[in-house]
């Protein structure tokens, strides 16, 4: 576990990160700038904040009030840089070894094989960094980074620079062998594909602020802030209005009233975060008694291949953002959406995610 | 904060321009075969007389060295030998201290940020510019007898100026700029994330600086040393001002090419002739050393 509570300014820049980070991967997430790698200096040692605390398994290793401040190579954690920053003199195996040095020569070995093999590059071991490939590289960074057997793990953009299906392969084998270390993992990216690939928890991090952490699904479906729900590309963020009533929460909103299967909201005014996936393409021609009907007319769309997304207007609400629908291309060609252009769409009430604004 | 080592916006910015458009590629060299225009011929003869200034004299040395001056003979006479002798000892005891204060220095200088950097890093540089006699009188008004640092020292019967220590302090007051500025780029040019990432690796920073810093600045610290050793062993002005000329204590290989002149010159030319050998030596070295620097990375 790592509790980081700190705060540090540079220039105009104020960084204030509160986050905890439990077993499993945490992703920090955000865009360039929000502070995600400043926030893993500090957890590792080189940024010294300004005030505030950062405990690892409760054991502090910066605080301010009492001026605690363990040096880096005291804090026992692994830390990976963005293009790992391989020691360009030593071999992929005294890369590794690097860590250990204070290990007597067998045991030393033995640890270093065992990671090398681990991590599949044992072939390696003799090679120098200007010889081996990106995804070779990012490997002997993680086996470097473990070979302390450190008690939190640190990742800046580890896959940043891989080809993706290097990066895919990669991410399954680290979620493994986090998964057989029991370690707690942070982990920076600003891809958020990568962040719902591998994260067990999302923290939301913008301005130098973590907006919101949580279990990965959680964080996904029910963003905290408008703000939130626009940094995980949710592409329907509408302003609303709360009113009551008789079967449940009503919000009004540019696109029409809509209900809600979330109870016990104030009335006022709110933001609706509505998923491009879960809103439901149907016939217009049938006649539909569930909640949430929406006539529309699509007016674009967009096909990435394992998916389509449309752009649809509401009638009845021309002035109302152009509402997002994700549709897979097999209900996509049995459909025939692309033969006509007035269609009609369900949103499930708990798809109709309200938040505070 | 890290930031990327100057060195790797270097070489990125190295990548070969294939040009692509072709107007940016550069029209055939016509002036390869067609006759020389006067302004090229200048060119030339220009260039021609520059290298003709360094080889000319440099060659009539060795050609005389060779053919006139016994050189085996004057190397057994007890006055050449006390000279070369001295020079070794004293410039490598100067290398050997410029590499322990100097390195401190260079590791500062591009490290840390302190108050006062530019007024240091300027005048580290004093001693290139300073004329050697100018510098070899205010080491003697320092250390010499009634200097402020010298009168004290003589209290206590130690005396600086005019002995060999005198031939090592002059040696080192020119020559460590050399290896400082070389040393400092060295360390400039070591990627700090490097650094960072031994750190966190349980590495201390004497141990991040021996296993990784000084390991990747060393060809620029090698190259340092050879500079300021060459520079070292061809002191002349600051030596004679602050350590005289006696021979077998202050009396270095330039020193004796001097006295030798006025009685013999074959002597004079043999000393020379050394001393050219060594500086050649030194200059194959150096290049070697750049050159291994630039292959290991």
């Amino acid at each position: 576990m790592i509790n980081i509570d700190i705060t540090h300014r540079l220039g105009n820049f104020r960084l204030a990160p509160k986050l905890q980070v439990g077993p499993g991967i945490t992703v920090l997430f955000g865009q360039s700038g929000a502070g995600k790698t400043l926030t893993l200096e500090a957890v590792a040692g080189l940024l010294t904040p300004d005030s505030g605390r950062i405990a690892i398994h409760d054991r502090p290793v910066f605080d301010a009030a009492t001026g605690l401040n363990v040096p880096p190579y005291d804090r026992r954690l692994g830390y990976v840089v963005q293009s790992y920053a391989l020691f360009p003199h030593l071999t992929v195996a005294q890369n590794v070894a690097y860590g250990v040095f204070d290990l007597p020569r067998g045991e030393r070995e033995r640890r270093v094989d065992s990671l090398l093999t681990t991590l599949g590059i044992q072939d390696l071991a003799d090679r120098r960094p200007a010889q081996i490939s990106g995804g070779q590289a990012q490997r002997t960074a993680l086996a470097r980074a473990l070979v302390r057997r450190p008690e939190a793990l640190l990742l800046d953009e580890p896959f940043a620079a891989l080809d993706e299906g290097v990066a895919l392969t990669l991410r399954r084998e680290l979620r493994r062998l986090v998964r057989d270390l029991v370690l707690p993992v942070l982990m920076v990216t600003h891809d958020l594909t990568e962040a719902s690939h591998i994260g067990d928890r999302i923290a939301v991090m913008d301005a130098g602020q973590v907006l919101q952490v949580g279990d990965r699904p959680r964080v996904l479906q029910r963003p905290r802030s408008a703000r939130v729900a626009r940094l995980l590309g949710i592409a329907n963020v509408l302003d609303g209005n709360v009113i009551g009533s008789e079967n449940g929460v009503e919000v009004h909103t540019p696109i029409g009233p809509l209900q809600t299967a979330r109870t016990g909201i104030a009335k006022g005014s709110v933001h609706v975060a509505i998923r491009a996936d879960q809103v439901i393409l149907t016939r217009p021609d049938r006649r539909d008694d569930r909640p949430n009907i929406l006539d529309i007319h699509i007016t674009d769309e967009a096909d990435f291949g394992h998916s389509r997304t449309l752009y649809a207007r509401v009638a009845n609400a021309p002035t109302a953002p152009i509402l997002e629908i994700h549709i897979a291309p097999h209900p996509y060609q049995v459909m025939g959406v692309a033969t006509r252009r007035r269609w009609r769409v369900h949103i499930p009430p708990d798809a109709v995610h309200v938040m505070k604004t | 904060m890290i930031r990327p080592a100057p060195c790797e916006v270097a070489r990125r910015r190295r990548k070969p321009i294939t040009p692509e458009d072709p107007d940016l590629t550069p029209p055939p060299r016509s002036t390869a075969r067609s006759p020389l225009s006067w302004g090229q011929l200048l060119v030339w003869v220009l260039a021609a007389l520059a290298i003709a200034l360094v080889l000319a004299p440099v060659g009539v040395l060795i050609a005389r060295g060779i053919t006139q001056a016994d050189i085996g003979a004057a190397l057994a006479s007890p006055f050449v030998r006390g000279a070369v002798q001295l020079s070794l000892v004293t410039s490598a005891i100067a290398v050997a201290a410029i590499v322990a204060l100097g390195t401190p220095t260079a590791y500062l200088l591009a490290r840390r940020r302190f108050l006062g950097r530019a007024l240091v890093d300027a005048i580290i540089d004093l001693p290139i510019v300073l004329p050697p006699v100018v510098g070899g009188l205010a080491l003697l008004l320092l250390l010499g007898r009634q200097g402020p640092v010298g009168s004290p020292l003589a209290a206590a019967g130690i005396d600086v100026a005019f002995t060999t220590t005198a031939v090592v302090l002059a040696q080192m007051f020119v020559a460590a700029p050399f290896y400082i500025r070389a040393a400092r780029a060295g360390f400039e040019s070591v990627d700090q994330r490097l650094e960072a990432v031994s750190s966190t690796l349980g590495a201390r920073p004497w141990r991040t600086f021996r296993r990784i810093t000084v390991p990747l600045a060393l060809p620029s610290l090698a190259g340092g040393a050879v500079m300021a050793w060459a520079r070292a062993l061809g002191e002349f002005g600051a030596t004679i001002m602050f350590a005289g000329n006696v021979a077998g204590r202050t009396q270095t290989m330039p020193l004796a090419i001097l006295e030798a002149m006025e009685a013999d010159a074959n002597a004079a030319i043999a000393i020379a002739v050394v001393l050219a050998a060594i500086a050649l030596a030194i200059l194959i070295a150096f290049r070697g050393l750049a050159r291994a620097g630039s292959r290991a990375l």
